[in-house]
């Protein structure tokens, strides 16, 4: 028996099977987790390796070009790029998209440990990171604080972290930018060297006397009890009193040579939240755990938190990386529940029967909600990926049900009982719809076999829409002709107008017009095929013309309410007069910019000593911003980040302080999949000047395009620094190595760590070093007392020569050679590929210096590999599309009359783009594609129609008119259902929804445009090449009795003789 | 002793069983797909693309008498839906065993 006999005769099996699935299904979706992306693994790895001491250039020669050519044979390997600065040499290691990231970090430590042989012996051996998302911080918080300030750490650590860390999945809670306790022991040199002491013997005496000693044990009668010595310092006035020197029989008390103080250490980077000091908390999810779900764990925890801080501790969010995300997922399911009512009014409107709307839109939920099973089974995420793509299914899965139920109905119109109809008339179409099932999955299994960045992206897409497609089918088959056979009146034939469907009798009525004037026109244009042909291959040809008017981008990019930036200062300034710059910033953006809602700002350096903080630009003159807005849509101004962004460059640009800076609307820098894309030109050479001033040169040139904006220079400028040249015989003379000496110096200036003080449970720094005003000047440093190896004292100036120096900047290198990046962002309103143009007619014919040369890159880059993983993708799809039709209808002929479709939505894509003014993306792009599937599907139903009329007698012309009207109404179902099923996303409502735009925008364009012209192309095209084979059949049959008849002439005059 | 050859479209199979089940006529042989194209027009049944619906042909042996209240039914059928396709031929068939 088949399929659909048992579905009508087992109709309590039939149902309780798709319960089941439906069931399973709510159960999956209900355990699904949320997420923006399926789960990518970056495939970067990191080698770190430190030489402390060395500069730039070293590290450059010794450590990262032996590790880099020796790591060049990693399997798999895209890209190395690498950093050497001062002390430490950081390689990056770019993995091919989809590569096993375990088996290359294995590999590159195999590669490490064969090559530490090369590295210098002081070398610390190279550190091997794996770079995963999770190293992401998925929440920043904001603590600002009044008189509890200076406790801040020590509050933050206790209450928040502690509490923050036991949560499941929360990986690592940072603190940045609190002020840390120290006790200073600010040394008077003049005294110092009066009592002969240095700064050395007090470090000395300090630690000696701040220690607790076990000193026993005493036995008193039958108990023994320890005895200890505690001499650590109980409060820090203790260290005031500690006795340093008993010369000449008087007690010299340290704070008599220096002050004592229990104080906050200088801060390096301080923090401003609104403009209050404040201290940042960086929140970093576990590897594999779900950001929505530790985000919603941790905010469950802060009321409970802010209730046990001091009453003037305030937490506040800056940042939530969930929130993006749970924006993004409920538009989209906004747009899947509107498509779906979408759905069922197109085809309540073309079928006007309530019962056979109900049995066809069925398919749709049971269709989608396998696609649930699929992700539950698979570990994926309700993510923007596994959404879209039932967006773009809804449309397409109702159509099998619509062919089965079609037929079941003209069944039944011949007097066929419901149940009889519903087998017979099945087993009719069964074939053919499982055939046309197999073009769409030919579209979308490519999709599943993508390498690259796009595989991980649409991957995901490729299965999803194939299983919801083929599971459509399989309802189609069994479910809608079980339901057809029970629901189905019998009377199925003619609209009866009763009641509330007096409504249909118009729509019947202009239904019925439409299809009589289709045939009217078809009629026209069969007779006038040339015309027809040539008239739609020009719109092609002009549409190609469009093309090169529709600008090119990456991936379009996202209002997600944020915007980061970074301002430089001139160098050498100190943290205290960044700060004051950045309250000027603060009071602009207050004034003009009334939408940033919260606005942490941070001067200095990164303290931090993770990857990041090594990847990142440190510096005292550096201050970064993180700015949130409310959503757009909640904005009452209306102005997106990207407008902002660019007024707030125009203020910037006024401050005489700021060296340089960058805004960088969206918050991500440069990579990722909804940050701002970026034009990178690459100056490649090894010659450091030259290398410069071409960078130089093409950064004034790139900064005055019109699209480029904040145009920077991956090379630092050469650094100022003081250097302390030793002078080495004068040390010899004295007795005292450079390390010595170096020490010396270092012990007196950054100041000696002595020892700790402690206090409740908690460490603290006791750092003896000269006082403030004994460091102040270049005089200052000259005259730091250095000892000798039997005690006499020697100034600094004596021995060695302090020199200004301009430090050799970071060496930054990809692939093994030298770069510098001069880096772009996009303006407002400018799409990559109008700047790459522009930046590459610039490029044309720019003469570099020998040894220099010049590459565009950035997302640009990217973009290309992509646009090539593309290209292939849809070759493939059209290869796998023309086989499965070629096979379906036995033909060579027939597939490419269908085919001849695709160009003509290739012209809707781009007029739809062009009309909107949307960038051709990537987005558009799968769009694009994904319509090669749909617009055949509608070929398909016409020529197969055609053929039919044409086997059963019907000569061509006819044939071609009639299909075509009694086709009309399937095709245009489809096409409207897909049409309105992308609806929501291409109008773009809800938050985050513009990733998805271009993709509506695209299919929309292309499915209005193509179904139009399919439904006169093909029957054109059709006739041609039936008419064609018409007239050599004709023309064979001619001659074929031509020939009998001489032949028979001859054997006629032979007989004769 | 009378045969009647019936041939009708497949969807007509429940309805020419319960016809025979009324009629009490038990001797039948049953081909359940047959082709055919009809004597007075209507579509052929071919079972293939262009004509994708089958005919079940049936060989009724009966009584004399039972030959007409079958004939009658079977009319009624295919007036409700002379689209369908149903014919019946009756034929004598001389011996039984």
């Amino acid at each position: 028996m088949k399929i659909y006999e048992s579905a009508v005769r087992k109709p309590v099996s039939t149902v309780m099977i798709f319960v089941a699935v439906a069931v399973m299904g709510l159960f999956s979706l209900r355990n699904l987790a949320i997420d923006m992306y399926p789960e990518m693994d970056l495939p970067m790895l990191m080698v770190m390796t430190s030489y402390p001491g060395a500069n730039a250039t070293d590290i450059e020669t010794n450590i990262t070009r032996h590790l880099e050519d020796q790591l060049n044979t990693v399997d798999n390997l895209k890209e190395l790029t690498s950093n050497s600065a001062d002390n430490f040499s950081l390689i990056t290691v770019e993995l091919e998209w989809g590569a096993d990231v375990t088996e290359a970090a294995n590999d590159v430590r195999d590669v490490i440990s064969r090559s530490t042989s090369l590295l210098p012996d002081e070398a610390e051996t190279p550190v091997v990171f794996k770079f995963s998302s999770s190293m992401i911080p998925i929440a920043y918080l904001s603590v600002t604080a009044g008189e509890s300030y200076p406790a801040l750490a020590k509050i933050l650590d206790e209450k928040l972290v502690n509490t923050l860390n036991r949560i499941d999945g929360v990986g690592a809670v940072g603190i940045m930018g609190a002020p840390e306790r120290e006790v200073q022991i600010n040394v008077d040199p003049n005294r110092l060297a009066a009592y002969g002491l240095t700064v050395e013997s007090l470090g000395q005496i300090i630690a000696a006397e701040n220690v607790n000693i076990p000193a026993g044990t005493m036995d008193i009668g039958n108990h023994t009890f320890n005895i200890k010595a505690d001499g650590e310092f109980t409060s820090s006035d203790d260290l005031r009193s500690v006795v340093v020197s008993n010369a000449g029989g008087r007690t010299v008390l340290l704070s008599d040579v220096a002050e004592v103080r229990d104080t906050l250490a200088k801060m390096t980077q301080t923090q401003y939240f609104n403009s209050e000091p404040g201290v940042m908390i960086v929140i970093q999810k576990q590897s594999g755990s779900n950001t929505v779900q530790i985000v919603d764990r941790v905010f469950a925890e802060l009321p409970a938190i802010q209730a046990s801080l001091p009453a003037d501790v305030e937490l506040d969010i800056i940042m939530d990386t969930s929130e993006s995300i749970r924006d993004s997922i409920s538009s989209l399911s906004q747009a899947v529940m509107f498509a779906f009512i979408f759905v069922i009014l197109v085809v309540m409107f073309f079928l006007g029967r309530w019962r056979a709307t109900f049995i066809i839109c069925l398919t749709i939920p049971i269709s989608l909600i396998v696609s649930f099973i699929y992700l539950y089974v698979t570990g994926s995420t309700l993510n923007i990926i596994s959404l879209s793509s039932l967006s773009i299914a809804i449309g397409m899965v109702v159509d099998d049900a619509i062919v089965v139920l079609e037929n079941i109905t003209t069944h039944i119109e011949r007097g066929s009982k419901p149940k009889e109809a519903a087998i017979y008339g099945t087993n009719e179409v069964w074939l053919s719809v499982i055939a046309t099932t197999l073009v769409v999955v030919a579209v979308f299994m490519p999709f599943t076999m993508l390498g690259g960045m796009a595989g991980i992206m649409f991957k995901e897409l490729g299965w999803i829409v194939s299983i919801v497609i083929v599971t459509s089918t399989l309802a189609a088959i069994s479910l809608t002709p079980m339901l057809s056979a029970y629901l189905l009146r019998i009377d199925g034939g003619v609209h009866t107008y009763k009641g509330i469907g007096i409504v249909y009798k118009p729509i019947d009525a202009f239904l019925e017009w439409l299809d009589n004037f289709y045939a009217k026109v078809l009629g026209w244009v069969v007779r006038n095929r040339k015309k027809t042909f040539f008239s739609t291959m020009g719109i092609f040809i002009i549409s190609l013309v469009l093309l090169s008017l529709v600008p090119t981008e990456f991936f379009p990019a996202q209002d997600n309410a944020m915007i980061t930036a970074t301002v430089e200062l001139d160098q050498n300034l100190s943290v205290e007069y960044t700060e004051t710059v950045e309250r000027q910033i603060d009071a602009i953006v207050y004034e003009k910019y009334p939408e940033v809602t919260i606005l942490a700002g941070t001067a200095g350096a990164n303290s931090s000593d993770n990857v990041f903080a090594a990847m990142e630009r440190n510096g005292s003159n550096i201050i970064t911003y993180m700015m949130r807005l409310p959503r757009m849509s909640e904005r009452e101004s209306g102005r997106t980040i990207f407008e902002i962004s660019d007024l707030l460059r125009a203020d910037l640009e006024g401050i005489p302080e700021i060296r340089r800076f960058k805004v960088v609307p969206g918050g991500q820098d440069g990579g990722g999949m909804s940050g701002a894309s970026t034009v990178d030109v690459k100056v490649f050479g090894y010659d450091m000047d030259a290398t410069d001033a071409v960078a130089k040169d093409l950064e004034k040139k790139i900064a005055a395009l019109e699209g480029t904006r904040d145009v920077q220079l991956s090379r630092d400028e050469l650094r100022p620094e003081y250097n302390v040249t030793f002078d080495r015989s004068k040390l010899a003379y004295y007795g005292i190595s450079s390390a010595t000496a170096s020490t010396f110096v270092r012990n007196r200036l950054n100041g000696l760590d002595a020892s700790k003080y402690r206090e409740d449970g908690d460490e603290y720094d006791i750092v003896v070093r000269y006082g403030e005003e004994f460091r102040e000047s270049f005089d200052n440093v000259e005259d730091v007392t250095l000892y000798g190896a039997t005690g006499q004292p020697v100034k600094l100036h004596e021995v060695a020569t302090l020199e200004e120096e301009f430090a050799a900047p970071t060496i930054q290198r990809e692939n093994r050679q030298r770069i510098v990046t001069v880096q772009s962002s996009l303006g407002e309103g400018f799409a990559l590929g109008q700047v790459v143009n522009e930046v590459n007619a610039l490029l044309e014919g720019y003469e570099v210096p020998e040894g220099v040369a010049l590459e565009v890159g950035g997302s640009m880059e990217d973009m290309e590999d992509m646009m090539g993983d593309f290209m292939t993708l849809l070759l493939l799809v059209v290869v796998l599309v023309y086989i499965v039709m070629a096979t379906q209808f036995e033909s060579l002929k027939m597939p490419f009359i269908i085919m001849f479709t695709i160009p003509f939505a290739f012209t809707g894509v781009f007029l739809a783009l062009w009309v909107t003014g949307t960038p051709l993306s990537m987005i558009a792009m799968i769009g694009a594609i994904m319509l090669v599937g749909i617009v055949t599907k509608n070929g398909i139903v016409m020529v197969d129609y055609t053929n039919l009329l044409i086997e059963r007698g019907m000569p061509t012309r006819e044939a071609v008119v009639a299909s075509g009207k009694s086709r009309l109404r399937p095709v245009l179902m489809t096409s409207v259902t897909t049409i309105l099923g992308m609806m929501p996303m291409a109008m773009g409502f809800g938050d985050g929804s513009e990733l998805w735009q271009p993709m509506g925008i695209a299919i929309i364009g292309g499915m209005a445009f193509s179904t139009l012209l399919t439904l006169f192309v093909i029957p054109v095209i059709y006739t041609m090449f039936q008419l064609n084979k018409d007239r050599r059949a004709g023309a064979a049959a001619t001659k074929l009795a031509n020939r009998k008849a001489a032949a028979a002439a001859k054997l006629a005059t032979k007989k004769v003789k | 002793m009378k045969a009647v050859f019936i041939s009708y479209n497949q969807a007509h199979t429940l309805q020419v069983n319960a016809i025979l089940d009324k009629l009490e006529v038990r001797g039948f042989t049953r081909w359940a797909l047959t082709e055919g194209r009809g004597s007075n027009g209507g579509e052929p049944h071919y079972g293939t693309h262009a004509w994708p619906s089958m005919n079940t042909s049936l060989m009724v042996f009966c009584k004399n008498q039972e030959v007409e209240p079958l004939l009658d039914a079977l009319r009624r059928l295919d007036a409700e839906a002379p689209q369908q396709g149903l014919r019946a031929f009756v034929l004598d068939a001389e011996e039984g065993m």
